[in-house]
């Protein structure tokens, strides 16, 4: 085997694990990272609203 | 952390093997079933099978709204339990959903799993929606019903009169119409948590020699420790602490009464029929309770006062430092209920003992706790013509 070869392997192995490494981080953004924030930012959005209200603001409809 | 760190270092740079396009399509397909997922999930949560997935929901409300018109009636359009209870507007609604989480409380608690707690609790849980409808005109009604489509032709003449007035305000639906789909508190026997809230429960301890007001009608007891009632103290009603003892007080109250049979009504002044405190006929007439002073002939009547004084043991609750208060009070719920209807005449324009009379002919037809109308008509004889030198 030669040293050029040998690079090439390891250039290929770096490269699996950079793509896998690159699928990962897009998964957890958009399965859970996101979708939670989303979901904390409506709830937020809704609490605001929430405590306005309860201090006797008028939301219009 | 590392876990984070090299997660950022990917996020950080270019993707160098997943494709522009393949990281903006997932992107954008996740985004589509994300919000779909969330609405459809939201959607779920506002269908009257999930509101009656609590047995407290499906037994009481659920089983109450079958009686009503918004459950069957001619035209075949039933009103389910989100198109009162859920606003309609997206931010709104989310809001309510947020506020829901204390309704989650409340099932994990189980605040209201039984007849009893239910019932307990109905006043309070109907009060907050009541405040619902306020706050947006019941909105929530006037999703369907709208006063433009009103046929005035079907109605009575009253209920035109009524409707029509109601219409040019825009007012309120459940200012009248409460207790139209669920069963109506019973506010008679409950003890002002309006009221309370506003004026408070009073100070924890009490300076001798201190004039004090009464929040509520309290029961008056011989002793610091007895259970034997000696009479009921109206509501509003200035008394003197003496002493304090335990968890009660001892109150000296002054006024007059009436020179016939047991005496036993006590009022504020020598002629005016404001209750103070009424004594039980034990009491009245048990030696040395009520001390007499000077009498005095009313010439209207022909019977004659006498001025009392009394000492005896009340709770150490409900005696609040200042009558004005209980007076505001009073003002804003006379004026809001009676002028539901009419126009409510000045509190200046009765006398005294008019009042009373007055004042009772209308009660039946609004929701007021006993504390309350002993409290209004309290606030319309102290501020009539009697008193208030600008007279009609």
């Amino acid at each position: 085997m030669t040293a050029k070869q040998l690079n090439k392997d390891t250039d290929k192995q770096t490269g699996e694990n950079k793509k896998r490494k690159e699928l990962k981080a897009l998964g957890f953004i958009i399965v859970v990272l996101f979708p939670v924030l989303s979901i904390f930012a409506i709830g937020g959005y809704g609490l605001i609203i929430w405590l306005i209200q309860a201090f006797g603001g008028v939301i219009p409809h | 952390m590392k876990w984070f760190k090299n997660l950022w270092q990917t996020l950080n740079k270019p993707a160098k093997y997943l494709t522009l396009g393949s990281i903006s399509l997932t992107a954008f397909i996740m985004g589509v079933i994300f919000w779909g997922g969330f609405n459809t999930a939201i959607q779920a949560t506002n269908t009257e099978e999930f509101c009656i997935g609590c047995h407290s929901m499906e037994s009481k409300p659920y089983q109450e709204l079958q009686k009503t018109v918004h459950w069957s009636n001619h035209s075949g359009v039933r009103a389910t339990c989100p198109d009162c209870h859920v606003p309609h507007s997206w931010g709104r609604k989310i809001a309510r959903k947020m506020e829901a989480s204390s309704d989650v409380w409340g099932w994990f608690f189980k605040t209201v799993n039984t007849d009893e707690k239910f019932e307990s609790k109905r006043l309070e849980m109907a009060s907050r929606e009541w405040g619902r409808f306020d706050r947006d005109d019941s909105l929530a009604c006037k999703n369907c019903h709208n006063y433009d489509s009103m046929k005035w032709e079907d109605m009575s003449k009253l209920a035109q009169k009524q409707m029509k007035r109601a219409a040019e305000k825009d007012q309120s639906c459940v200012d009248c119409h409460k207790g139209i789909a669920h069963i109506l508190p019973d506010m008679g026997t409950a003890r002002a948590p309006e009221l309370i809230a506003e004026v408070g429960t009073g100070p924890s301890k009490f300076d001798a020699g201190q004039d004090y007001f009464t929040a509520l009608t309290k029961p008056l007891f011989f002793s610091s420790n007895g259970d034997v009632e000696a009479g009921t103290l109206n509501v509003a009603t200035k008394v003197k602490v003496l002493e304090s003892k335990d968890n009660r007080v001892k109150v000296a109250i002054n006024g007059w009464r009436k020179k016939m049979g047991a005496g036993r009504v006590i009022y504020l002044e020598f002629g005016i029929n404001m209750l103070t405190a009424q004594l039980t006929k034990d009491a009245a007439r048990a030696e040395g309770v009520i001390n007499g002073f000077e009498e005095k002939e009313d010439d209207m009547t022909g019977l004659k006062w006498q001025r009392v004084e009394t000492e005896l043991w009340t709770d150490a609750e409900y005696l609040i430092t200042e009558q004005q208060p209980l007076w505001d009070y009073a003002r804003d719920t006379f004026r809001s209920s009676c002028s539901v209807c009419h126009t409510q005449p000045d509190e200046a324009h009765f006398d005294a003992n008019t009042w009373p009379g007055m004042f009772q002919g209308m009660i039946a037809f609004v929701n007021m706790d006993q504390d309350t109308q002993a409290l209004v008509q309290k606030y319309l004889q102290q501020h009539s013509s009697t008193f208030v030198k600008e007279k009609h």
